[in-house]
């Protein structure tokens, strides 16, 4: 009988403690579908060998790293949540006569059914969806392949060992807060008065200057490089300031609201605005976990959206014509040579080229200073600093390309700009001064290095000019030579056979001396499809990670915070507060409490939109545009979310404060 | 007409399957008037605080009628109950039943601001009566910072704030160690004599004794009655005491 006493006792633990069981046993099983989903697809032989499938491959299992990571923390985080509920209980039952060993076999059961319930949906959903997902992610990265249907037997051990890990710990939780339960703590009961919190006002300012240059870094760093290397500063920068502003800018911030008489002594404020400044101290890591994770999942997902939405101006940014030709280190006679060695794979597949591109050109890496380009920088203190190309074009080329015709001076220079303008009259360069004639509004091509760097295009008279400082460059002391470059691109009609003539191209240069860089769109797409693809699709899957994690606090930390306010709800109605009332002042509560994390993290977002946008042109998105456009749907659709998780664990909420009180019965 | 009126108040519980019906409340009928300080006294189970929930229209009777001036304050619609509660009376309870997110001073205040008082008439109210009950120097301080009869002084301050018609009191020194007790006590007799009607709740026989008349109750129904009229306190225990011992004996009371 003993074992069915136990079990049974289990069960009805669970089942009475369903509120909060519940959402825990979602949480696991969501995970456990996730995990395995990751997992199955990263393992599946079917991606085979595909253009980059490997790529997709170690995305993939870099996410199922990250699910376990984060399965991990939720369910811990759940279970303590889980546990602190219960002590109470644990002391009750040992008053009643319950020994701790007693007490242990009943959460092994509890834990037992939970673990098998989880797991056993978990991976029965996972395997069910897997097929789904797994067509969804070939149709993300347009692969085509055969997809046969099979259940990963390697992804099911991993699954099993992940969370029979996770539950092993939890269980082992467990039983040390039911053996460090004292009976006498339940007697005492859980109204010992809190000290209300201090105003941190040192804290505060630590939270002001760590925000406050996060964000500095964040609205003024100019180069992507930059923005690169800076990128996780001003994150841990945020994340620092955001910690300690939740905890002590709220509590200051709500300390003024009361000094406010006006505005404190009011039905809706008054219980509120207490209760939040009784409650902050142990919210605030809270709110700012949830603000942060908000924050991931805005970042994550909008910037993976606008990566895999803008991949065609990815390509175009970076391919700027269909077929790209680029040659270092050439002579006249080179680029002669591959001209008609081009034109004849052209002609014997009588193809007109369209939209030709180009030109010669020098460029030099460095950093200007007062009107002076400085071109013998060592790289590794270029990058920390704010790296600049100048990229010297002769006059004759830029003439053929914008189809005007420019006359120059031996000394005088054209200039185009880009991310950043050039301030000064003159131009000196390898002992050279040259005078800046005029600026130029656009240039016709831009190459995919120059939304990375603070970029100059000079036009100079002639070709005599760039091989007169590619031999100054040669007499100096830099380690690091820039070559003469010439570049050809040109789109092909549209029936024209891209790949054969692709490889046509290839083949007649290959032989060619200097080397000739041959690129086709068609030939990187399915590569940057891929690459892309699976960025988005991680970034999807981890955002509705993140979004549970974030759902998932937001509702334990509710439902903690109604049974603790029960009491007080109580009082309040005894001497004078109508039910209506109550709901007014839950609603302005829980509002300020809900929408203050998501409005920092739209804060945060929206002071690292500049910043992001420069680090996706290391990605070679330069559509600012569409990345407002996805920031925007996403923060709508999130905050959408948001609000319906607000207004189901408000409904929680108001329920736990009133139920099983005579008040109830009699007022409605 | 009485200023209160309780007539053949009776309430029955039923558990939730209607299996078992218990009757706390058999026959209760008694007046009040304006003025009057009266407690009412019975052992556990005897139906006390089924009697005070219902004239604090915290609980329903299952018959009978409970008139304040003359209106009934069983048929308030749902919306006004709390309104109604707020103004017309003030509750002292055993255990406080202080907030501990307000401060002493927000928790006295807590009943003008449901009822959208402006924060210069609170303050009014607040000053005068925070001296009355010698509590003026702990206005800022926290529930928990202060002792248990600071606090019953605080809960009073809170249920006279709002100049309510009827004060009810339910134990209100059950929670309270003797010399907090007398202070208490006193406090109550001395508001009352500057016109306060107040009704208490008790057990405590020392608690009865301040009142100026003591009902009894006993098995859901009022069973006897003393006027203190013009004896002392000591005098009034006495009475008290044997009244009670007769009770629990089963004895025959005559008066």
């Amino acid at each position: 009988m003993g074992r069915f006493f136990y079990g049974k006792l289990a069960f009805d633990n669970i089942r009475k403690n369903s509120r909060v069981y519940v959402p825990y046993i979602i949480t696991s099983i969501s995970t456990v579908i996730m995990y395995y989903l990751m997992h199955s697809m990263a393992v599946n032989q079917s991606l085979g060998k595909m253009a980059g499938a490997a790529q997709v491959r170690s995305m993939l299992s870099f996410g199922f790293a990250i699910v376990g990571l984060f399965s991990v923390i939720f369910l811990l985080y759940t279970n303590s949540f889980l546990i602190m509920r219960r002590k109470k209980e644990f002391g009750l039952v040992q008053v009643l006569g319950m020994e701790k060993k007693h007490i242990a076999r009943i959460m092994i059961y509890e834990t037992a059914y939970i673990a098998i319930i989880s797991v056993l949906s978990g991976l029965i959903s996972g395997i069910i969806l897997s097929r789904a997902m797994f067509l969804l992610l070939l149709k993300i990265l347009r692969f085509e392949v055969k997809l046969a249907f099979e259940i990963s037997s390697s992804s099911i051990v991993s699954v099993l060992l992940l969370f029979a890990g996770i539950y092993l710990v939890t269980l082992v939780w467990n039983l040390w807060q039911v053996h460090l339960a004292k009976p006498v703590d339940l007697l005492k009961g859980g109204q010992v008065g809190e000290r209300e919190p201090k105003a941190k006002w040192l804290l505060t300012l630590v939270g002001l200057i760590s925000i406050g240059s996060g964000y500095y870094i964040a609205l003024t760093t100019e180069s992507p490089i930059a923005a690169l290397v800076f990128f996780f500063v001003a994150v841990m920068l945020v994340m620092v300031g955001t910690y300690a502003l939740f905890t002590s800018g709220s509590i200051s911030f709500l300390k003024l609201l009361r000094k406010n008489k006006r505005y404190y002594y009011t039905p809706n404020h008054f219980t509120s605005v207490s209760g939040m400044i009784y409650r902050m101290k142990k919210n605030a890591v809270g709110l700012a976990n949830i603000c942060i994770l908000s924050t991931m999942v805005l970042v994550t997902i909008s910037t993976t959206v606008s990566l895999y939405v803008g991949i065609e101006d990815v390509l175009r940014t970076r391919y700027p014509r269909e077929i790209t030709i680029s040659s270092y280190g050439i002579t006249e006679a080179h680029v002669v040579e591959l001209q008609r060695n081009v034109s004849e794979v052209l002609e014997s597949h009588e193809i007109a080229p369209e939209d030709t591109l180009e030109y010669r050109s020098l460029v030099f890496l460095g950093q200007e200073e007062d009107g002076e380009f400085l071109t013998d920088i060592e790289p590794s203190s270029l990058f920390a600093g704010n790296p600049q190309s100048l990229t010297l074009v002769p006059g004759e080329d830029y003439s053929r390309m914008a189809g005007e015709d420019i006359a120059l001076e031996e000394a005088e220079v054209l200039i185009f700009s880009k991310g950043g303008s050039y301030k000064h009259a003159t131009l000196s360069v390898l002992g050279r001064t040259f005078k800046v004639k005029d600026r130029l509004s656009r240039f016709p091509v831009v190459s995919h290095e120059a939304s990375i760097t603070q970029s100059h295009y000079v036009i100079v008279r002639d070709m005599s000019v760039l091989e007169e400082l590619f031999r100054a460059q040669e007499q100096s002391a830099s380690e690091y030579k820039s070559e003469l470059r010439h570049f050809l691109g040109f789109d092909l009609p549209q029936d024209a056979d891209s790949a054969t003539i692709y490889r046509a191209i290839r083949l007649a240069l290959s032989s060619g001396e200097p080397f000739s860089h041959v690129e086709s769109v068609d030939a990187v797409k399915d590569e940057f499809y891929a690459l892309y693809g699976s960025l988005f699709f991680l970034g999807i899957f981890l955002g509705t990670l993140f979004v549970m994690g974030t759902v998932l606090i937001i509702y334990y930390k509710q439902i903690t915070e109604g049974y603790e306010d029960k009491g007080r709800f109580e009082i309040m109605q005894k001497v004078g507060m109508g039910l209506e009332e109550v709901k007014k002042s839950i609603r302005s509560q829980v509002v300020m409490v809900f929408f203050l994390p998501l409005a920092a993290a739209v804060i945060h977002v929206a002071a690292a939109f500049r910043f992001i946008s420069k680090l996706l042109a290391v990605f070679n998105l330069t559509n600012i545009a569409l990345f407002f456009w996805c920031t925007l749907g996403t923060a709508l659709v999130f905050a959408l979310l948001y609000a319906l998780v607000y207004a189901i664990t408000a409904r929680v909420y108001y329920r736990i404060v009133t139920e099983g009180q005579a008040l109830t019965q009699i007022n409605d | 007409m009485h200023f209160l009126e309780v007539r053949n108040v009776k309430k029955v519980y039923t558990t939730r399957f209607g299996a078992n019906q218990v009757q706390a409340l058999t026959n209760v009928s008694f007046g009040v008037e304006k003025g009057e300080y009266v407690a009412i006294m019975g052992e556990s189970g005897s139906g006390k605080t089924t009697l005070l929930n219902i004239l604090a229209t915290l609980d329903r009777p299952t018959e009978g009628e409970v008139l304040l001036n003359g209106k009934s304050i069983l048929n308030l619609p749902h919306r006004e109950i709390a309104a109604f509660r707020r103004d017309n009376l003030g509750f002292v309870f055993q255990d406080f039943n202080l907030l501990d997110t307000f401060s002493i001073q927000d928790n006295i205040l807590l009943p003008l601001v449901l009822a959208n008082v402006p924060f210069s008439e609170m303050e009014r109210r607040l000053k005068p009566l925070a001296r009355r009950l010698g509590i003026e120097q702990l206005l800022g301080k926290y529930p928990y910072e202060v002792s248990g009869g600071e606090q019953q002084r605080t809960a009073i301050a809170r249920a006279l704030v709002t100049r309510p018609q009827l004060v009810l009191a339910d134990e209100p020194t059950g929670a309270l160690d003797s010399r907090s007790t007398d202070s208490l006590l006193r406090l109550f007799r001395d508001i009352n004599e500057e016109g306060q009607t107040i009704l208490m709740v008790t057990h405590s026989t020392k608690a009865a004794c301040f009142a100026k008349r003591v009902l009894f109750i006993k098995d859901g129904e009022i069973f006897h009655q003393l006027y203190k009229g013009s004896l002392s306190e000591e005098e009034m225990y006495q009475k008290i005491s044997d009244t009670m011992t007769m009770i629990a004996t089963g004895g025959v009371v005559c008066g």
